[in-house]
C-alpha cells in the first residue's frame, strides 16, 4: 500500500508542478563553469582549438528536440549561425517550452566527421539560409560538424 | 510434542499472485498506455499538443525587427510577451515567447505561422515515468516493478493443476506462443 501511495503522490506532484516549470530556472548535471565562457561565433570560427576543452557557451534556445528533448540549438552572437547541445536520450531532458529563454551549457566540443555527399548538402543549405548559392561541385573535401556535448545546462526562467 | 504445520506453496503461490498482482496494476497502466503513446511517436507527439496558425504576411525581410514584431503582434494580437528573436536565415525570422509558443515567418512564402504549445497531461506524467525521466528515485520503483512483473510471469506458471495447468499441452500451447512471437522477430 505505501510503494502505491507513493507511486500516486508522485504522479499527482509531477501533475501539479508542471505548469509552474513553464516560468522556472531549470539545472541540468553538473554546475555551469562561467570562467571558460567563449562566444559561439568565436568558437565556430576555429573549433578545432576548442575540441575536447572545457567551455561555456550561452545563448538563446532556438530549437529544441520535440520528441526526446535530447538536444537544443543555442543561436550565436551572429547572425544565422547556431550550436547545437546534445546528450544521450534520457540523460538531460529538454522541455520544448524551454525556446526563446536564455541558457548557459558546460560541457565538451565534439566533432561529428560528414561524407562528401553529407558536407554538400550542408554547405549548401547554410549558403541558402545566409542568402547565398554555392555550387555543389565546387565543394570536393568533407567537413566536420560541432556540436556540444554537456555535463551541465542551465535554462534561465 | 505438536506436529510442524508445512508450508501449503500452492496456496502461498496464488495468493502472492494475486496481491502482487493487485499492486502491479497502476504501474502496469501506465507502463502500457505510455508505451503506446510512445510506440507511435513518429505520427504523433505524445508530450505536447503544438497547435498551429498559418497567416498571409507580407512585410519584406528588409523590415527592422522592431517594425516586423509589431505587425507579427498585430497579426497575432493573442500572444504572450515576447521572449526573444531569432533571425534563422535570410528567409526566416522567429519570434518566441513567455509560453514556448513561437512565430516563424517565412518571407519567401509570404506566410507567417503560429505554434502554441501544451503538454499532454497524464501523457507527459507517464511518459516521464516510463522513459525514467525522473532519475534516481524512479528508478528503485521501476526496478522493483520489474522483479513483481518477474515473479508474476513465473508463478503463473503454478496457479492451476490439473488439465488447464501450464504444464499440460491443453494449455501450455500458450506459453510456446507468447515465447515465440518474440523469437520470429529477433530471428526474422
Amino acid at each position: 500500500m505505501k510503494i502505491i501511495k507513493k507511486i500516486s503522490l508522485l504522479i499527482v506532484t509531477l501533475i501539479v508542478i508542471s505548469p509552474a516549470a513553464f516560468a522556472e530556472e531549470i539545472f541540468f548535471g553538473e554546475a555551469i563553469n562561467e570562467k571558460v565562457t567563449v562566444n559561439i561565433s568565436t568558437l565556430l570560427a576555429n573549433p578545432e582549438q576548442y575540441l575536447d576543452k572545457e567551455i561555456t557557451v550561452a545563448g538563446t534556445i532556438v530549437g529544441v528536440c520535440s520528441r526526446r528533448g535530447c538536444w537544443v540549438d543555442i543561436a550565436s552572437d551572429a547572425k544565422f549561425e547556431k550550436l547545437r547541445i546534445k546528450v544521450r536520450d534520457g540523460d538531460m531532458v529538454f522541455p520544448i517550452y524551454a525556446k526563446g529563454r536564455q541558457a548557459l551549457a558546460t560541457g565538451k566540443l565534439t566533432a561529428i566527421e560528414l561524407s562528401l555527399e553529407q558536407t554538400k548538402k550542408y554547405k549548401t543549405d547554410l549558403a541558402k539560409r545566409r542568402g547565398e548559392t554555392i555550387a555543389p561541385e565546387s565543394i570536393t573535401a568533407p567537413m566536420s560538424i560541432y556540436q556540444l556535448s554537456p555535463t551541465g545546462v542551465k535554462v534561465l526562467g | 510434542m505438536a506436529k510442524k504445520k508445512a508450508i501449503n506453496w500452492f496456496k502461498l503461490n496464488r495468493t502472492l499472485h494475486r496481491d502482487i498482482g493487485y499492486l502491479c496494476i497502476g504501474l502496469t497502466l501506465v507502463f502500457a498506455i505510455s508505451g503506446i503513446a510512445l510506440n507511435h511517436r513518429g505520427d504523433w507527439n505524445p508530450n505536447y499538443i503544438v497547435e498551429r496558425s498559418e497567416k498571409a504576411f507580407a512585410e519584406s525581410g528588409k523590415a527592422p525587427d522592431e517594425q516586423l514584431n509589431k505587425a507579427l503582434l498585430r497579426l497575432f494580437p493573442h500572444t504572450p510577451p515576447i521572449k526573444a528573436s531569432y533571425w534563422q536565415s535570410v528567409n526566416q525570422y522567429k519570434l518566441f515567447f513567455d509560453n514556448g509558443g513561437a512565430i516563424t515567418v517565412n518571407f519567401s512564402q509570404k506566410s507567417a505561422v503560429y505554434e502554441h504549445i501544451r503538454e499532454r497531461v497524464v501523457f507527459k506524467q507517464f511518459n516521464t515515468l516510463h522513459l525514467n525521466e525522473a532519475k534516481k528515485g524512479w528508478l528503485v520503483f521501476s526496478d522493483i516493478y520489474a522483479g513483481l512483473l518477474i515473479f508474476l510471469a513465473l508463478s503463473a506458471l503454478f496457479m492451476v493443476k490439473g488439465k488447464y495447468s501450464a504444464w499440460r499441452f491443453k494449455r501450455g500451447w500458450l506459453i510456446i506462443v507468447g515465447g515465440a512471437i518474440p523469437a520470429v522477430y529477433i530471428f526474422m
